[in-house]
């Protein structure tokens, strides 16, 4: 498998015009061209511990309080998806638990293992990773459902006294840990997966 | 080309010279801004975090960890953080973290309660926490104090909220008086405080409850000042009319009191004063004049007759004056004390040692002492009747001469027991049950239908036209009467008696003035010769004077007095008749007796007595004329008679010694001197009263 690097070539990241290697800058978009970012993987783990630093007050503070005539209640993320499982809304919780849970765990595991693959060379084949990766980047920012639920809930619901929905502290730790992991996810350079391959394979001259 | 050919040199100090900087990327800082943030925030907090205080509720109804907050004067300066028990589940610990800046106010005096929402009659209050849940109130002053960790929450709101400090009292409710948490002090319609929550005295008899005046009304209290209920209504029906006295819905429904300095002169209130609240206005008055009620020295005494009547507040009296109350009956039972098994009566005695009036003040003690000392001197309990009517009992303090040694002895738990005697209950049921048989036994029916029949009868001969003839019938005969009586005749019987006695008068003066003693002797020589033959018919005399004596009684028994005796017995027979059974006749006879006697006053008018009586006069005048006549011829009789004398004077000694005619003789002048009496008092009557004709008085 030949790669632009091979080729002696370099590709835009912005545009994907493709340029000589050596060029500094995209002669038709004008961004930094680089054949390999060299501080792709710092960038993904900086990101990526600040998302999962943000993740944890997102699970532990609550997300939404609801101040009813009656009551006030403050729920969790897990907590609140518990709640609506112990009322019968099976989908709505799952739905909750998938956007809020599971995706970013998921992308957490992701991008750990794509970063520790590209690092210490990984079992997975190459097409796999980097379809994992693309998965990832996808569908990373639909975890921002929730935030999104929390928003509207929350500038719809201002009843007064009758009932009034505030976002919790967990909804900014949560969007934040998003903001991050979608950095960390954009930060990877996917060009390395296929590094990794030639690594492993026997070293081919590059010149001529 | 051989600059192409050689490799180009290894660049070992630009790959060793690689900096940091273009190592590591930039990208870290922000983790690193991250962290730095984190650690600044947690210091923060740790840094600001105040201490955290214990407070032991009783009841911790609605606080909850982390929500419930502590307030002072509305403002959140803390948040619960836990909620536990103390040792022994016996009271909630609440810890409660405390905001720096107000932790060292948060002393000694602080004073915590839990607001909760409250609907009362006053009014709503906390209704914000219904909503937000409860909160824990803090009150604590402004100047920072020694910092305590444990403090004991109160159950209720305090007296004082902030702001709202004023003069601390102790009001003690006697009767019927009642105090009520919260309620109202009010003065002239304005709230002025507040009576706190009301606790039983130690001895059971009253209530108190500590009040607070609100600044700057506590100025109007004094010693002197007069607490009183006014809560519910007061109807008064007086003199002055109906009254009706509502003081305010919410003391109506909750209860209040209010106040009023009624005499000059007192001094300055003291906090934490004792206050006695009286049931109504007059009572407070009353009592600036009588001695304190509120203290009251309890007594018990057991009776041994288990007597029905005695209630509680029955009157305790001390030689018939009121110094107490009976608070409670309770039977008992002890073996130990009396040796058998019969269940006695107990009764607690509250005294008002401000009743007995002693000198050294109304004291419990001194009444105690004054009790002790009279009950050593005889001073006993004992039932006695309060009322006939009810036939209740009331309890007497009673001096007995004889009493057996005793004294009062201390009875259960602090108790004192007075002696007692035998009751002295009037049986008062027996008396007035016999008073009743008695007037049922009456024969009241039988009255009662005689007098009907009575009735009947006296409205049968009332509505008997006879009856109703009668008052015209004896309108006549009075007008007759007055007829007779103001006949001229009648009125002229007077004059005709004043000349008859006149000319009697003149005769006599006649009789002296020509010398009858001269032409007596003449007679007297006669009579002294006649005087033998008087002095042999001495036996004749007698009838003569019979004669005279019965000449006098027919002229005593005239005409006209018979006839009024008459009409006197007629007058009677007619009381009888009316009296008698068959007075239906009577009307009839009474009309027939009326028309006779209306007939024989017309007779007597028309020419009996009064003619009759001028007749009788001017034949007396006659004879008195003739009488004159005679005497002319006297004088020559009177010198002999002179002569005579002396005869006469012995025969008639002789006569007064034999009593015979002389006693006689004077006895028929007596007799005609009577007559004429009569005759001049009838006269007299006559002219007095001309009516005594016809009642014959």
């Amino acid at each position: 498998m030949r790669t632009a690097r091979d080729m002696g070539l370099v590709g835009c990241t912005r545009c994907m015009q493709v340029a000589p290697m050596g060029t500094p800058v995209c002669p038709r978009c004008g961004s930094l061209l680089h054949s390999r970012d060299p501080f792709s993987l710092q960038k993904v783990w900086a990101w990526w511990i600040l998302g999962l630093g943000c993740y944890i007050p997102a699970n532990i503070y609550p997300m939404l309080e609801t101040r009813t005539l009656v009551s006030t209640q403050s729920d969790t993320i897990v907590g609140g998806a518990v709640t609506l499982a112990q009322h019968g809304n099976w989908g709505v919780a799952l739905i909750i638990l998938v956007a809020s849970v599971v995706i970013p765990v998921a992308k957490f595991l992701a991008l750990a293992g794509l970063a520790i693959g590209v690092w210490r060379g990984s079992n997975m084949p190459e097409g796999r990773q980097h379809l994992l990766y693309e998965v990832v980047e996808y569908i990373g920012r639909w975890s921002m459902i929730d935030v999104f639920v929390v928003a509207i809930l929350s500038s719809l619901v201002q009843l007064q006294a009758l009932a009034t929905i505030t976002p919790g502290r967990a909804s900014l730790f949560f969007a934040l840990s998003v903001i991050f992991t979608m950095l960390s996810a954009q930060s990877f350079d996917s060009r390395m997966i296929w590094d990794n391959a030639r690594r492993s394979e026997p070293k081919e001259d590059i010149r001529p | 080309m051989t600059q192409d050919d050689m490799p180009p040199p290894e660049p070992p100090v630009k790959l060793a010279g690689r900096s940091l900087l273009e190592r590591v990327s930039v990208i870290w800082l922000a983790p690193l801004a991250a962290l730095v943030v984190v650690i600044g925030v947690a210091w923060q907090t740790y840094a600001d975090r105040g201490p955290l205080i214990e407070i032991a509720f009783e009841n911790a109804s609605g606080v909850r960890p982390g929500t419930t907050e502590l307030r002072y004067r509305d403002v959140t300066v803390g948040l619960v953080e836990d909620v536990s028990f103390a040792q022994g589940l016996g009271r909630v610990l609440v810890k409660v973290r405390v905001d720096q800046e107000v932790a060292p106010y948060i002393d000694g005096d602080a004073q915590f309660w839990v607001v909760r929402p409250e609907v009362s009659a006053r009014g709503v209050s906390g209704l914000g926490t219904v909503l937000s849940g409860v909160y824990i109130e803090g009150l604590w002053d402004g100047t920072p104090g020694e910092a305590l960790g444990r403090f004991d929450g109160l159950p209720d709101a305090p007296l004082d909220r902030v702001g709202q400090n004023g003069l601390r009292l102790i009001l003690r409710a006697t009767g019927k008086a009642s105090l009520v948490e919260g309620a109202p002090i009010v003065y002239r319609g304005i709230e002025v405080g507040r009576i706190g929550t009301p606790t039983i005295t130690a001895d059971g008899s009253s209530a108190q409850a500590e009040a607070l005046i609100f600044a700057p009304h506590d100025r109007l209290i004094n010693s002197a000042t007069r607490f009183w209920d006014t809560s519910g209504f007061s109807f008064s029906l007086g003199p002055g009319g109906a009254q009706l006295d509502v003081s305010s819905v919410a003391a109506l429904v909750s209860g209040g009191v209010t106040f009023e300095t009624m005499i000059s002169g007192g001094g300055p209130a003291q906090p934490g004063g004792l206050y006695t609240v009286f049931p109504e206005e007059s009572a407070a008055r009353a009592s600036l004049f009588a001695g304190d009620d509120s203290e009251i020295l309890t007594l018990s005494a057991v009776f041994e007759d288990n007597i029905a009547g005695l209630s509680v507040d029955a009157p305790v009296e001390l030689n018939g004056l009121r110094i107490g109350r009976v608070t409670t009956l309770n039977g008992l039972v002890d073996h130990e004390r009396f040796g058998d098994g019969r269940v006695r009566l107990l009764v607690n005695l509250a005294i008002r040692p401000g009743r007995l009036g002693l000198k050294g003040g109304a004291g419990r003690e001194s009444a105690l002492a004054f009790l002790r000392e009279s009950v050593a001197t005889g001073l006993r309990a004992r039932l006695a009747s309060a009322s006939l009517l009810t036939g209740g009992l009331k309890v007497e303090l009673i001096e007995l001469a004889d009493a057996p040694p005793a004294e009062i002895e201390p009875f259960g738990e602090g108790g004192l027991l007075i002696p007692t005697t035998e009751s002295e209950i009037a049986d008062v049921s027996a008396t007035a049950e016999g008073v009743f048989e008695r007037i049922n036994a009456l024969p009241i029916e039988a009255v009662m239908e005689e007098a009907i029949a009575l009735m009947q009868n006296a409205n049968a001969l009332i509505s008997s036209s006879e009856t109703r003839a009668v008052p015209g019938n004896v309108n006549d005969l009075l007008q007759d009467a007055r007829g007779v009586v103001g006949a001229p005749e009648v009125q002229a019987l007077p004059g005709r008696l004043d000349e008859v006695l006149t000319e009697i008068e003149t005769l006599v003066t006649q009789i002296a003035q020509e010398a009858l003693a001269a032409k007596l002797s003449a007679a007297l020589s006669d009579a002294s010769a006649a005087a033998q033959g008087v002095s042999d018919s001495v036996i004749g005399v007698p009838e003569l004077v019979a004669r005279m004596d019965a000449v006098a009684q027919r002229a005593e028994a005239v005409e006209i007095e018979t006839m009024a005796a008459k009409m006197t017995a007629l007058i009677d027979t007619t009381e009888t008749l009316l009296a008698g059974e068959d007075a239906q006749a009577l009307p009839g006879t009474l009309n027939t007796a009326l028309e006779e006697l209306s007939t024989v006053l017309a007779q007597l008018r028309e020419g009996g007595v009064v003619q009759n009586a001028t007749e009788a006069l001017g034949s007396a005048r006659d004879a008195a004329d003739t009488f004159a006549a005679a005497g002319r011829d006297l004088p020559g009789l009177v010198a002999e008679a002179q002569a005579v004398l002396a005869q006469a004077r012995v025969t008639l000694a002789g006569y007064a010694a034999e009593n015979g005619v002389g006693r006689d003789a004077r006895g028929a002048l007596r007799e005609v001197e009577r007559a004429a009496k009569a005759v001049s008092s009838l006269a007299r009557a006559i002219e007095r009263n001309p009516n005594s004709l016809l009642l014959g008085r």
